[in-house]
């Protein structure tokens, strides 16, 4: 007999409302995408012994700075090494270990801010909470993809959403826990990390409650699934295994088109307070610069939901051509607005950026849902997602390092900017070119025997 | 329309509402 945790579990009868798997989805990106506000807690590790200063012994920024890197290396590492598993077991018992291992990498940095343990904060919230991460990304995304094959952005657009939703909630509770915990002896830091441990694993039970996977050969009813007989370019019926998959052009292609898309969207949000407030030189104070910050996320956010879904109407193709050219319009004028008398166009031209580096997150899985078929979209997804790690990391150094050159060289910082956005304009021309030479993946790649699961 | 649906949803969009609101706020700052 099946348990709780097990796929057979979670079959859905017939009948079942699509609409009811979404929140599960939501409730594990939500949760995950905390990692987005771990910034909050920068400045508090540093001053773990000096309580309102930073004592000798305390750790440095730069330090705590390799948390937030780990975890999002291991993210990607563990969304390609389990998403076979994630696939195998589905979408319940993949949260439940999401969760456990999310809600254990706080306890663990608790722990290690206890011992004060930088060994234990990298792996409690990097490698635990990454594990966490990376199959809590995959499992959602798979499993909408399968119950919405009609509208596969705007499903996988929702899920994602959430993970840029996660950081809205993420930084004022972990600002409001840390102001509710401190004391004259602790700036509360490790209270919120237990707290937000329990806080996460519970929420992220929603996910574990509510998800459910279709009936083998289900379809959605009427008009919807006419719609799905109609052939569309660049959309196929046949399925591509993982093992297969990764060794076609295609998967490469599309590896290149998430990199140069992260990369140069990471090139803004990494610099975004700073940029606006030297490009507008003495107009806008280090507050509003925040409230920038904050309004970038929205974008980011709602990006997620609304390129994805627009992609279910222009295909994902195309999509990308707009985050590719209109990216590349708008990096090339991002540093020559900061002559004009308003910040307006400045902040919206960010934003559209933003937006489209949400978009790329939440309209890749149905690429390759287009591409790849749906069997192994989640392990393939997983292996994708490598794209991010190197992202991440790789193009996150290589653009501190060419800012960093160029002021070294006696470019004024208002101005190394322009550079910057040059290399970025650089980055999405690759991307573009990727993007154009995405064919089909040939017949013979096709997954030939019957499709056992769903 | 279920009370699972309407629960499942509400559980999941109020701490989204929060954030979004609390961002909101934050996002005001530019333009003060």
């Amino acid at each position: 007999m099946p348990s709780f945790l097990d796929r057979e579990s979670t079959v859905a009868p017939p009948g079942y409302n699509r609409f009811l798997v979404p929140p599960a989805a939501l409730a594990v990106h939500l949760a995950i995408g905390q990692v987005y506000a771990f910034s909050t807690f920068n400045l508090p590790l540093t001053k773990l012994i000096g309580i309102t200063h930073s004592a000798p012994g305390d750790w440095d920024l730069k330090t705590i700075g390799w948390t937030f890197s780990i975890a999002i290396a291991v993210l990607g590492v563990s969304a390609a090494l389990f998403g076979r598993w994630v696939e195998r077991v589905g979408p319940r018992k993949s949260m439940f270990v999401s969760a456990l291992c999310f809600g254990l990498g706080f306890i663990v940095s608790a722990i290690g801010v206890h011992l004060h343990s930088l060994a234990l904060l990298y792996f409690g919230y990097g490698a635990l909470g990454g594990c966490g991460l990376g199959i809590g990304y995959i499992s959602p995304v798979s499993t909408l993809i399968k119950w919405f094959p009609d509208r596969p952005g705007m499903a996988t657009g929702m899920a994602i959403m959430g993970f840029g939703g996660g950081a809205l909630i993420g930084a004022p509770l972990s600002v409001t826990l840390m102001k509710h915990f401190a004391t004259p002896t602790s700036n509360g830091v490790l209270e919120t990390f237990v707290t937000m441990g329990v806080i996460y694993f519970l929420f992220m039970q929603i996910g574990v409650y509510a998800a459910r996977v279709p009936a083998p050969g289900w379809r959605p009813d009427g008009a919807r699934a006419r719609e799905l007989e109609q052939p569309r370019p660049l959309v196929t019926r046949a399925n591509v295994t993982v093992e297969v998959a990764w060794r076609t052009p295609q998967f490469w292609l599309l590896w290149g088109v998430l990199c140069m898309n992260v990369t140069a969207g990471i090139g803004v949000i990494g610099q975004a307070s700073p940029m606006i407030q030297e490009i507008f030189n003495g107009r806008v104070s280090a507050d509003a610069a925040t409230g920038f910050v904050g309004l970038l996320s929205l974008f980011n956010m709602g990006g997620r939901f609304i390129w994805a879904s627009f992609s279910d109407y222009v295909g994902r193709r195309n999509t990308y051509f707009v985050f590719f050219g209109l990216g590349i319009l708008l990096y090339f004028a991002v540093p020559h607005l900061g002559h004009l008398n308003s910040t307006i166009p400045f902040v919206l031209a960010v934003g559209i950026i933003l937006s489209m580096y949400g978009g790329g997150f939440a309209t890749i899985p149905a690429y390759l849902r287009d591409v790849f078929g749906t069997m192994h979209v989640g392990a393939i997804h997983g292996r994708l997602l490598t794209a991010w790690a190197v992202a991440g990391v790789l193009g996150l150094q290589l653009v501190n390092y060419i800012r960093a050159y160029q002021i070294e060289h006696g470019v004024p910082k208002a101005q190394a900017y322009t550079v910057t956005m040059y290399i970025m304009c650089g980055l999405l021309l690759v991307g573009l070119i990727c993007n154009l030479a995405m064919r089909p993946v040939e017949e013979r790649h096709h997954h030939r025997e019957p499709v056992l699961s769903s | 329309m279920s009370v699972r649906f309407i629960l499942l949803w509400l559980a999941v969009g109020i701490p989204l509402f929060w954030g979004v609101w609390e961002t909101v706020q934050n996002a005001m700052k530019l333009f003060h």
